[in-house]
Parts: structure tokens; sequence; C-alpha cells
């Protein structure tokens, strides 16, 4: 005898899964992951490890809590407690913190001063970034903020003055200066620090090719743009925060660079790429920002979202007393989401009140850098 | 995955291929009493008269129409029985043994192509009231009532797009009776008295632009064309077909007529030359079953009125037994699930698709946007859930759910496989309050 279910329209679904967006972004991060181990080793494997098994470990836990028997009269054991907690753990419950620690683990550094302070910035920074960065929540797909990024900034609250940003030489570029063997070791610093002063110093292939110091994820941009165009081929990542995150950010550092270049001895271009290759940018707007659980749901919003966060990373940036902004202008924008997609103006079409905000939102930050570097006054150097 | 589907996967590829069968036609056959928009009717004949084919044997009732039943065989009519019918419901219908005799009612005359040709736009109406002439491609809207509208039409749009994946009947019947269109087309234009009339089709189909070339060049088919337009779905909801085809956006909550414009479907055309040149009803239709669980997909040319296990039997019956199955009448994407085989095949039934159920795991919501990318009326399926969930009605309001059509690719692209369309549907009805 045929069994006929009865189920409500539409009868097909493509295949698709929360499990499969999960897996492309492992493995989108898996070249800088590669590189990071190759590189730092041991510090790269022992940040992954850390991060992992806290964020795993909370995100479990969490579910088991959560899933607990009801109350319902009854006197239940703890056993039986777990088992019904223990039911509903799912392979997502798995891949997500995973992603998150991944992401968590590449923007820590490889080593702190006095060395043991690494343990409790990555056990803690994973805790606070599980549980307050998306637990509280709800889990999966109800927090606010990006989980690493909340835990990247606690750790480097509470232990920042312990990093070094080291650099370490893995490819031999030909050409370029020669580069540093020696291992830089002051705390607090990365590629940034100095600001634009240092930057005819720097060479961009070790800039490229992650000869700088740095957390120990950010600094290979090959990697990393090799993980940005999978998550594009495979649509992981919505193409359009990348695309206008990117260009709103070329947009305002050209203005920057060419009331910079009119005052010091700095070409335009080695600026530009300067900008667009150090730090944690290309990190943050490929893995972080595109997190499509905390950016919004409108394609016009997504715009603006990636639009807003690049204006604030180039004001902190420039002006700020921060090397970079990436992990704060990305949680600033996540607070922005939710106003983007307010139901009372919301749409999915450009409409003119999206416009509007666009066009005076870059009006504002195009002022602010001119402003800031001062279109007539000499130029102040952070 | 965030994107908009470009194309559902479908089998159609393969059954568009496959020519249309006569289905035998059964010993018994059975008359809907209600259906989508009718409650109750009136019978005129007794248990056990002798009735003929194309005869009248009831009128259905409703709101603002009424509707003949028209018999599909001739036989004995037997009473009354309950089956499932096409909407999902159980209904009276009309048993009749046939005897095969297939004798039609000799009070339904032909027309020659001088008659039809001195009809006016009120006789068309009449004629198509006569024979109970409603749209077949799934809305069973009364043919007639569309007609009446007052604007001026300057274009009629023929709906053959068939958007909906695994469904190929009106393919097949493109293909196989390109006669019965343009003559139905032809009555349109008179009636309308508007030349311009476009046969919209999906451009991939290259067979029915080599049929239609040919046909096209006929002198009594001026001011035909075919118009191909996007293969993707929904193509063939009305206002995103007028849309390709002539370049006229109509806002939701306005008629198509409205803005000079009449669309029919395919099938609809065909019943059309059929009432008028021989002021016969639909007695046949074509219906495609097929789907991953039934042996041997097919089109079939039906009886209106066969039961659906007499098809599924003709097809080589299921496949993987043990496996639980979904039979759909209609498009996989906004076909009704029914909840037995024991149904019967209808005027407005296009297809039967029998498919695995598989069941989906429903995942927390990571507002990937797939769905707001994918609507087609422009709505926020997930904004709209998370009002439904929240039952915050001022914002289900301002999120007009009313706009939806329910084409369900909210709940096809979902990466978290969560049932979108279910809680759209939802929010339509508080919206509605």
């Amino acid at each position: 005898m045929i069994t006929i279910v009865n189920e409500k329209s539409p009868h097909l679904r493509r295949k698709d899964s929360l499990a499969r967006m999960l897996i492309d972004v492992l493995i989108a991060l898996a070249p800088t992951i590669v590189f990071a181990l190759v590189v730092y080793q041991w510090d790269a494997a022992r940040n992954l490890a850390i991060s992992w098994a806290t964020m795993v470990a909370s995100e479990i836990v969490y579910v088991l809590i959560a899933n607990r028997i009801k109350y319902d009269g009854k006197k239940h054991t703890f056993k039986e407690h777990l088992k019904s907690g223990w039911s509903k753990v799912t392979i997502n419950n798995v891949l997500a913190p995973s992603v998150s620690a991944a992401i968590f683990a590449l923007i820590m550094p490889a080593r702190t001063n006095p060395y043991f302070m690494i343990y409790p910035a990555l056990i803690l920074g994973s805790l606070f970034a599980m549980i307050i960065g998306k637990l509280v929540f709800g889990g999966t797909g109800s927090n606010i903020f990006n989980p690493a990024a909340v835990g990247m900034v606690f750790s480097k609250i509470c232990f920042g003055s312990k990093y070094i940003y080291q650099s370490r030489p893995f490819f031999i570029v030909t050409g370029g200066t020669p580069l540093t063997n020696s291992i830089v070791e002051v705390p607090g610093l990365n590629s940034l620090t100095g600001k634009w002063m240092g930057i005819n110093e720097v060479p961009l292939e070790s800039l490229l090719f992650g000869q700088v110091g740095g957390t120990i994820g950010e600094a290979f941009k090959i990697a990393i743009l090799v993980g940005m165009v999978y998550l594009l081929i495979r649509k992981a990542a919505d193409w359009r925060i990348i695309v206008s995150y990117l260009s709103t950010f070329v947009l305002l550092m050209a203005l920057a660079g060419a009331i910079i270049c009119t005052r010091h001895d700095i070409n335009f271009f080695r600026f530009l790429a300067f900008q667009l290759l150090s730090g944690g940018m290309l990190f943050g707007v490929t893995f972080m920002l595109t997190d499509p659980v905390t950016s919004p749901i409108n394609s016009p919003s997504r715009f603006i979202y990636g639009s807003a966060a690049a204006i604030i990373t180039v004001i902190i940036r420039l002006f700020g007393a921060l090397p970079e902004g990436m992990a704060y202008s990305i949680l600033i924008c996540n607070m922005l989401a939710p106003a983007l997609d307010y139901y009372k103006w919301s749409s999915p079409k450009w409409n003119k009140r999206y416009v509007i905000i666009l066009c005076v939102a870059l009006g504002i930050a195009l002022l602010a850098v001119g402003l800031g570097l001062g279109f007539g006054g000499e130029v102040v150097a952070a | 995955m965030i994107s908009r589907p470009k194309h559902i996967e479908d089998t159609k590829g393969l059954l568009g291929q496959l020519p249309t069968i006569d289905a035998p036609v059964p010993d018994f056959l059975y008359l809907a009493t209600d259906n989508a928009r009718c409650k109750g009717a009136e019978i005129y004949v007794k248990e056990g008269d002798r009735v003929l084919m194309g005869q009248k044997i009831g009128l259905r009732r409703a709101a603002f129409f009424e509707q003949p039943i028209h018999a599909t065989c001739s036989g004995i009519y037997l009473g009354k029985e309950k089956h499932y019918h096409r909407s999902g419901k159980l209904v009276d219908f009309l048993k009749i043994q046939n005897d095969h005799l297939d004798e039609w009612d000799p009070s339904l005359k032909e027309r020659s192509d001088e008659e039809i040709a001195k009809l006016s736009k009120e006789d068309i109406i009449e004629i198509l009231k006569e024979c109970a002439s409603v749209g077949l491609g799934g809305s069973s809207f009364p043919t007639y009532i569309k007609m009446q509208g007052k604007q001026p039409i300057h274009t009629i749009l023929i709906n053959g797009i068939e958007c909906e994946p695994y469904i190929s009947a009106d393919h097949r019947l493109m293909l196989e009776d390109p006669e019965s269109i343009i003559g139905g087309i032809r009555i349109l234009q008179q009636a309308f008295s508007c030349k311009d009339a476009r046969i919209c089709v999906k451009s991939k189909y290259s067979d029915l632009r080599q049929v239609y070339g040919a046909f096209l060049k006929r002198p009594e088919a001026e001011g035909i064309t075919l118009c191909p337009v996007g293969n993707f779905y929904p193509q063939g909801w009305e206002i995103a077909m007028i849309k390709s085809a002539t370049g006229i956006e109509v806002p939701s909550g306005h008629l198509p007529g409205e803005f000079g414009i009449a669309n029919f479907n395919v099938s609809t055309v065909a019943g059309i030359y059929q009432a008028v040149k021989y002021n016969r009803s639909v007695v046949e239709r074509l219906v495609s079953v097929t789907g991953d669980g039934i042996a041997y997909p097919s089109n079939f040319r039906v009886r209106v009125g066969t039961p659906l296990e007499y098809l599924l039997q003709a097809c080589g019956g299921f496949v993987k037994e043990e496996v639980p199955k979904v039979l759909i009448l209609g498009g996989p994407m906004m076909g009704a699930s029914i909840p037995s085989t024991d149904c019967i095949v209808t005027k407005t039934v296009t297809s039967c698709i029998v498919l695995n159920a598989e069941e989906a795991k429903e995942e927390p919501c990571i507002r990937c946007g797939s769905c707001v990318l994918s609507c087609p009326t422009g709505l926020e399926p997930q904004q709209i859930m998370q009002a439904v969930k929240a039952n915050d009605k001022d914002r289900i309001k301002a999120l007009n759910p009313l706009r939806c059509i329910e084409c369900g690719l909210c709940t096809y692209v979902c990466t978290s496989k969560i049932r979108v369309t279910d809680f759209v549907r939802r929010a339509k009805i508080f919206a509605k309050l």
C-alpha cells in the first residue's frame, strides 16, 4: 500500500543547505589557514585548536541547556536531560562555531609578551565571542554582532598591550627591498602603525605575500583573494557587500591619497595599493562583513551597509587612535543593519530614500576625509 | 547560496518530446458538482437516465455566475459519489456509466466559417457561457466574464509559457494542434476587434518556433505573432508575461484589461475554438503524468472525468513503493497536493506529478536574503516571516503581503529549508483582518 503525504506547495526545493554554505566558508578560509600553519606553525595551530575547542564546546553546551526537558512536574535525571539535548545537536552546531573559531583564530596575533598571555586572550576571547556575541541572542541566525569580531575586540581591549605582531619571511621576493629577518618584538605594532608615513619603506610585494607584521591570517593577501573568489563563485557571500565596500574604500582613499601626495613624497598609486593591501581590511571584508546573519537582507541595504563599513574603516585608519578599525567598523555596521532593514522604509529595490542615504553618507565621508586631512592647510601626520 | 534561481531543475526536456497518447476512456466517468469557484449544483437528470455527450446535465452555482455541467460521454447517469477534487476537498461527483458509443447531443450544431465570421462579441460570450468555457491553465475563471470587460483591447496575449517545471501539456498541445489554437485566436481577434495577437512561449523551445514559423505564414493567421519570452519561473505569471511581451507594467491590484491587454491560456484558446466551431464544451484535455515517483512518465489526452488512478495505472504505477509519495495536481511549485489517489481529472487539471516525499530538516534562518532576491513581486518574505512569528500586525500590514502570488520561490530557494511561503500565506490572512 502506497503512502500519500499531503503537503503545501511548493513541492520542490533547491539543492542547497545551511551546512553547504558553512562548508563553503570553511573551504574559502582553507588557503589562509594553510598559509598560517606553514608560516606560524605551532602558534597558528595553537590559536586554531584552542579557539575551535572553546567555541564548539560552548555552542554544544548551549544546545544541551536550551533543549533540556521542559518542566512537566516530573523529576528527570541529568542523563535524561542530556539525552534530550543531545538529540537536537546537528552538524551545523559544529560547523557554525568552526567558522567563527577559524576567523577568530586568524585575527589573533601569533605571540604575546609574556608568552602565556595568549592563552587567556584566546580562551576568554572565544568564550566572550560565543556567549555574549552569539548564544545570548539565541544561537545561529539570531546574533546581532559578528561573533569573531566581538571576541577579537574583547581580547584586544583586555590583552592588546601584550600583543606582538610578527612578520615572518616566507617567500623570497625578487626585486623588493631586502626583507627584515629579525622579528620585531615591539608590542602593539602591526603593518599599519605609523599610518601613511612609512609607506615608502614598505615594499608592496611584501604586503601581498604576507612578509609584514600582523595577525596570523590577515597578512597573506593572495590566500584571502583566492577565498574571496571562491565565495563569490559559490555565491556563499553577497557580491554587493564586497563590491560596495571596496569601491567606497578606494574612492575615499583616492581622495585621501590625492591630498597627501601633494604634501609628501608619496606616489598616489603606491598609497592606494598600500591601503588596499595592508592590515586586516581584505580579510574582514571577505569573511566577516559578508556574514549573512549580521548583514541586512535587502540588496540596496547591503550596498549601503558595505559603504558604511568602508567609511568607518577609512576614518579610523586616517584619524583614529587605532592603527586600523576593520573589526570596529564591522561591529558598528552590524548595529546599522536592523535600522537599514526597518520595515517602514525597507524595500528590495532601489528607491529614492536609499539613494539619498547613500549619497549623504558618502558626502559626509568625503567631506570628513578632505577636511580632516586639510584641503588647504598642512597635513597633520598621525 | 545567495542568489535568485535562474531556472528550476525539471524533467520536461524528456517529457516534452513524448507524443501525446490517447488514454482509453474508462467505464465510469465522474463530473464534479462543486469546483474551486462554485459551491452547490442543480442536476437536471434523474438516476438511470441516459445522457448524451455534450448534453447539459446540471448547473453549478457560484457567487456571481452559473456554469452548466456537460456530460463528457454518452451513457447512464448513476447518481452521486464522493471523490477528491483538484482543490483537495471531498466533493460530490456525478457518476456516469460509459456506453463507449460517444454519441453527441444532436442539438449541438457545427458552425461554418461564414457563420463564425458573422458572430458579434455578445454572441461569442453567449456561446462561451453555454459551453462553460473556463480558464484551463488552472484558474478555472469563466472566460465569458473575462471577455465582458468594457475597456478597448489592443493586444491579445496567449500564454503558452507553462513556466512550471515538469509539466508539458501546453507544450504538446501547441505542437500537436496549432489549427485549434489559431482558430481560437481568430475568434478572440474578432470578438475584441483587435488584430495584434501574440503567442508567448519560452524562448528555449526551438520546436515551437519551427512549427509556428510555418503556420503563422498562412493567410488566416494574420496579425498573430510568436513572441518568445524568458525561460525563468514565474514567467507565466500574467504580470511577468505582459511585461516581457509588451513592456507594460501592470501594478498589483489592477487588471490587465485596464491597460488594453487580454490574456488567455493556450488550452483555453483551443477550448474557445471547440466551443464556437462545434458548440461543444471541453470533453478532452491534455494531462502530463510525471515525476520521479512514477514508472513511465507520459502525456495523455484524457476524457474529462477520468479517475486519476486509471491514469496512474496507465503509467505503470509507482516506483519505490516503500517511499511515501506526494501527489500533486498542477505544477510542482503552485499545485495542490491531494491526500489520496481517489481523485478525478477535471477540466482544469493540467498535470499529475508524483514525487518521492523528501523530509527536509528545518534550520534557523540565517538571513541569506535569497527569498528577497527571488520574490517576483518585490516582497521581503524573510521580514514577513519574522513579523508573523512576532505576531506584529502593523508590521505585517506595512510589508504588504497581499501582493504575494504564492509562486513558492521563497520556499524553493531557502537555504535553511524553511517553508517561508506558509508564513507569507498566514501573513495574507492577518493582513486581510
